[in-house]
Formats: structure tokens, C-alpha cells, sequence
């Protein structure tokens, strides 16, 4: 490259490295601006306004949307839903992913079998998840059958449709979807465990519970907060699933902010308030992710 | 030693329970409508495919299907090159505003798709891209191709860079340096992208249900949410169509299993 480019002036020379570099990217940061990072800041745009996304005619209410949606019952009640339903998530995610990593860590004959099983769930369609899901959940679905046949048949009830029970079945629907995913990242970050850790622990006597709680567990720290903060995120932002079960009822019992924006903003096209919704979204999520890549960064470093 | 038969039994219990759901609802798919009466994890005793074949046709899945195989494959060989092609840019070559950039795309991993669909739906408006594949596959590109740029680059940068200098001292341009040098191999890295687009690309619900109204041009994630808004009780009906779902999915990731699993891990952001 140097030797071709000594005979160019610097203005010249910056022109071309612009336009090789710019031919290159732009595909890429063209779509990602048009369809990604624009809408991104329109969000913001849109929740100061009143406006049915189809009109010209857009009514500027500044902070109006804000005010009512911090008065709004409702949206603190998808909130909180959407908090629950994350902190269940995350609690199976995180507890059961370290544990069944921990055991798929050793060297077992089949390990990758197993592994496979567990991972299969991740890569269904979350409306996929709904279907079957929804299907075992309903009063005289495999869950209530199952609980019969094993005679726990006194705790069947119709899962989907009692109000205390709804959110906790759907977190557990999406948590099987999504364990198999907590437990590889934890897998991964297990490799980094010196083998010989255990090793001495076994020779000074240690049991295998003791290994766990002492070499395992401290060892897993910095993967756990990754695992903490990708399942809470995905959990924070999901829809498909609620939107293929209970589209947020019985009544309101799993209304969480994702299925009430969709609500407010698309099906009654209230793109203003909708939009204030999405805020509230998109700023716990990006804050979130926000310290992670942060965290990763200074991992990497 | 002693404890192995628990730890056994254990992985194999919860590998069961794992798998239990999806092997009712292939069960279930199979059964005869007199062996519905049984319970979801009886195998069928005189498997049928007509149920497969009542949604395939009459309930227009096939269309489905194929809308869907259209729109995820097209996602996932145009994101391998539009990202591989940033990623190049990115490692590779000198030019001003590159931490601007990359600034940029690091904004794009945490954006939440979920809270940019009003917007996005208003920009499909204008552009006249509702109702068309193209304009699914354009927003689809779009929101994922910072992860991807990113698992390029992370790959890119382990290629020794006397390679790529080689190359243009004999004479190549930075495209013919890009396609006949670096892509070639780059293998592990292009496979992970295109079977993870594909992945995200088949299993997405929200845009499609935005952007596609017309039933002709519906993938099958749209597909399954009205097919079960409409025919609630008919279970061998929602068991197949979950299965048709499932089963391309299932086969891809047999095949591709290391690289889905590593990619899903890297690209676990998303």
C-alpha cells in the first residue's frame, strides 16, 4: 500500500481511503441508520407527541405523555409484572444454569448429549414455545395429567387462567427456552477452571458440595453477571410468548410493558403514548446492556 | 465412583424434562383423532401424518413455510456479506471517523428491536415496504447486523495481517483482498452468521405480524398465532403446525450443532 501511495497528495490519499472504506461499509450502516438508529431517537420524538401514526397532523404535548403514563395504573401494574416475571427468570436461569453446568463440567461419558438436550429448547421460536406451552397449561393439558398421574392431582389448576398463577407458568415457559443458553455460557466460563483446583480439593478431603460452593462458585462470578444481565434483558424485552398465551390476561395478570406498548401504540394507534411505553423500555434495557458491554470491555482489557 | 449413577440420573431426568414438551407435542402431532383421548406423553400407537397434511394444505402452511424459507434465507447470505464487508472495513483499512463508527454500531447492540417497532412501522409506511418481504428482510438486517459486524471483526482480527499486505503488494484491490483472501477463510465465521440470522430470522414474530398483513405473504410465526387464535381446540391441527415449525430448525442445528452453539453464545447479546 505504501509504496502506491507515496505519489498521492494527503488530500487525495484521505479521499480514496474514505471512499474504499465507505464502499465497504456502507450496505451495513445504510440499512442500520434508515432502520434502526433513526427509529431508535424517533421513539423519543414520538412519545413527546400526540399523534395516530397515520394523520399529518401531530399534536406537540412535551411531557405530557410522561405525566400520564406515571399516573397510569396500569403501566406500573405491566411494570411490575414485567419486574416479576424477570426476577423468576433470571432466579432459574441463573440458580439451575450453574448447577447443571457445574455437573456437565465434569467428565462424564455423554456429556454432549445431554448438553444437546438441554439446548434444543433455545433454538425454537418463542410463538413456538406459546403453542406448546399454552397446550400443557390448559385444565386438562399434560401439566394437570401429569400431576394426576403422579398423584399431585390436589395441585392441578388451569395454570394460565388463574391470576396468581399465570405469570409464574409463562416465566417458567420462557425460562425452558432459554436455559439451555445460561447453561453453555456458564459451561464456557467453567472452562477457564484449572482442573487441578479439584483435584487438590478431592485429595484434602473436600466433597463435591464443598467444591462447588468453593472453587466452582467463586470462579463463576464474572459469568453469572453475564448471564445475569443477557437473561434479564431478553426477559425484559420479550413478547412473542405472552402474545401467543394470554396477550396479557386473565384480566391484567400478565400485562408486562412490552404487550401493553404493543396495545397502546398499535392497536388502538396511540403512537404518542405507545411511544412513552417504549421509552420506558428501551431506556432499563440500554442501561442494562450498557453495563455490560462496559464490564466485557474491561474483562477483555 | 459411587455418585456417578446419581449424576446419571440426574442429567437424565432433566434431560427428559426438557425434551418432554416437545415430544408430547410430536406425539400428539401423530395420533389418530380416537388416540387423542390418551395421555400426551403415550406415544401414538398407529402413527398418521394427515394432520400434517390438513395444515400443510388446507391451512395454507405451505405458503407459510415457504415465505418463511424465503425471507430467512435471503436474511442470512445477504447479512454475511453486507456484514463481513463492514467488518473488513472496520479491521482492515485506515480512514477518518472509524471510532465514530464503531461508536455507532456499539449503540446498535443495545437497542431492543421490541422498543422500535412504531417508528420503524411509520418509516416501512413511507417507503411503501408494508406488505412486501423486502421491507421484513431490510428492518431484519438492520437490527442485527451490529452483532454481526461484531462477530466478524472479533474473527478478522485473528487473520495476520502480513496476509492481507501480501496480497495488495501484488497488485489485488481491497475488494479482490476481501473476497478471494479473506472470505475464503473465514469459514467458521460465515457459517455462525448465516445459521444465526436464519435462527432469529425464522423464529421472529413481531415484525412480521407488523409488516405482513396480506395471508399470501405470511411466514409461519405469523401463521401459528392466527392459526391458534382461530382453531383453539383443535390440538392435532396446533401440534403439527408447531412441528413444521420446529423440525427444519431441529435438523439445521443437528447438522450445525458446534456452530450454533458457540454463535449463540457470542451472539447472546442480541
Amino acid at each position: 500500500m505504501a509504496a502506491s501511495s507515496r505519489r498521492w497528495s494527503p488530500g487525495r490519499r484521505k479521499r480514496q481511503a474514505w471512499l474504499t472504506a465507505g464502499l465497504f461499509l456502507f450496505p451495513a450502516i445504510a440499512l442500520y441508520l434508515v432502520f434502526a438508529f433513526i427509529p431508535t431517537l424517533e421513539v423519543f420524538e414520538y412519545s413527546l407527541n400526540r399523534w395516530d401514526g397515520i394523520s399529518p397532523d401531530r399534536e406537540w404535548v412535551g411531557l405530557g405523555n410522561y405525566d400520564r403514563l406515571f399516573g397510569d395504573r396500569i403501566f406500573w401494574e405491566a411494570f411490575f409484572n414485567t419486574v416479576e416475571w424477570t426476577a423468576i427468570i433470571v432466579v432459574i436461569n441463573v440458580g439451575l444454569g450453574v448447577v447443571l453446568a457445574a455437573i456437565l463440567a465434569r467428565k462424564i461419558k455423554g456429556r454432549i448429549f445431554f448438553q444437546t438436550c438441554m439446548f434444543i429448547p433455545v433454538i425454537q421460536a418463542p410463538i413456538t414455545t406459546a403453542i406448546i406451552w399454552r397446550w400443557m397449561y390448559q385444565p386438562n393439558g399434560a401439566i394437570n395429567e401429569g400431576l394426576n398421574a403422579i398423584g399431585l392431582g390436589f395441585l392441578a389448576t388451569p395454570w394460565l387462567g388463574d391470576l396468581t398463577t399465570a405469570l409464574p407458568a409463562l416465566a417458567i415457559a420462557h425460562s425452558w427456552s432459554t436455559l439451555g443458553l445460561s447453561i453453555v455460557i456458564f459451561l464456557a466460563g467453567l472452562q477457564a477452571v484449572d482442573d487441578e483446583l479439584y483435584d487438590a480439593a478431592k485429595i484434602d478431603g473436600a466433597t463435591p458440595v464443598q467444591a462447588f460452593w468453593y472453587i466452582t462458585l467463586p470462579a463463576l462470578r464474572p459469568v453469572t453477571a453475564v448471564v445475569f444481565v443477557l437473561t434479564a434483558t431478553a426477559a425484559f424485552k420479550a413478547f412473542d410468548l405472552i402474545w401467543g398465551t394470554t396477550q396479557g390476561g386473565p384480566i391484567r395478570a400478565t400485562e408486562i410493558l412490552a404487550t401493553y406498548m404493543y396495545k397502546r401504540g398499535v392497536l388502538e394507534n396511540n403512537y404518542g403514548y405507545g411511544s412513552a411505553v417504549a421509552v420506558a423500555l428501551l431506556v432499563i434495557v440500554t442501561l442494562a446492556m450498557a453495563v455490560y458491554l462496559y464490564m466485557q470491555a474491561r474483562r477483555d482489557d | 465412583m459411587s455418585r456417578k449413577p446419581l449424576v446419571y440420573g440426574l442429567l437424565t431426568l432433566v434431560s427428559l424434562l426438557m425434551l418432554a414438551p416437545l415430544l408430547m407435542t410430536a406425539f400428539t402431532s401423530l395420533k389418530p383423532a380416537e388416540e387423542l383421548v390418551s395421555p400426551p406423553w403415550v406415544p401414538p400407537l398407529a402413527p398418521t401424518f394427515e394432520h400434517f397434511v390438513t395444515t400443510w394444505i388446507d391451512a395454507n402452511f405451505n405458503t407459510y413455510f415457504l415465505n418463511s424459507v424465503i425471507i430467512s434465507t435471503v436474511d442470512a447470505l445477504v447479512m454475511i456479506v453486507i456484514a463481513s464487508a463492514a467488518a473488513y472495513a472496520l479491521t482492515f483499512l485506515k480512514f477518518p471517523g472509524k471510532p465514530l463508527i464503531y461508536a455507532l454500531l456499539l449503540a446498535g447492540l443495545m437497542i431492543p428491536p421490541t422498543a422500535i417497532i412504531l417508528p420503524l412501522y411509520v418509516t416501512e409506511q413511507r417507503l411503501g415496504l408494508l406488505n412486501t418481504h423486502l421491507g421484513v428482510i431490510l428492518a431484519d438486517l438492520a437490527l442485527a447486523v451490529p452483532i454481526f459486524i461484531f462477530l466478524m471483526s472479533a474473527y478478522f482480527r485473528r487473520i495476520p495481517k502480513e496476509l492481507r499486505d501480501a496480497a495488495r503488494v501484488d497488485g489485488a484491490s481491497e475488494i479482490q483482498v476481501y473476497w478471494r483472501v479473506i472470505l475464503p477463510i473465514s469459514t467458521p465465521a460465515i457459517i455462525t452468521t448465516g445459521l444465526l440470522e436464519f435462527l432469529w430470522s425464522w423464529n421472529d414474530l413481531l415484525l412480521r405480524l407488523l409488516f405482513l398483513t396480506q395471508d399470501n405473504l405470511r411466514t409461519l410465526t405469523v401463521g401459528m398465532l392466527f392459526f391458534q387464535g382461530t382453531q383453539t381446540r383443535d390440538i392435532s391441527g396446533l401440534t403439527s403446525a408447531a412441528m413444521i415449525m420446529a423440525i427444519p430448525i431441529i435438523i439445521i442445528f443437528i447438522i450445525f450443532q458446534r456452530h450454533f452453539v458457540q454463535g449463540m453464545t457470542q451472539g447472546a447479546v442480541k
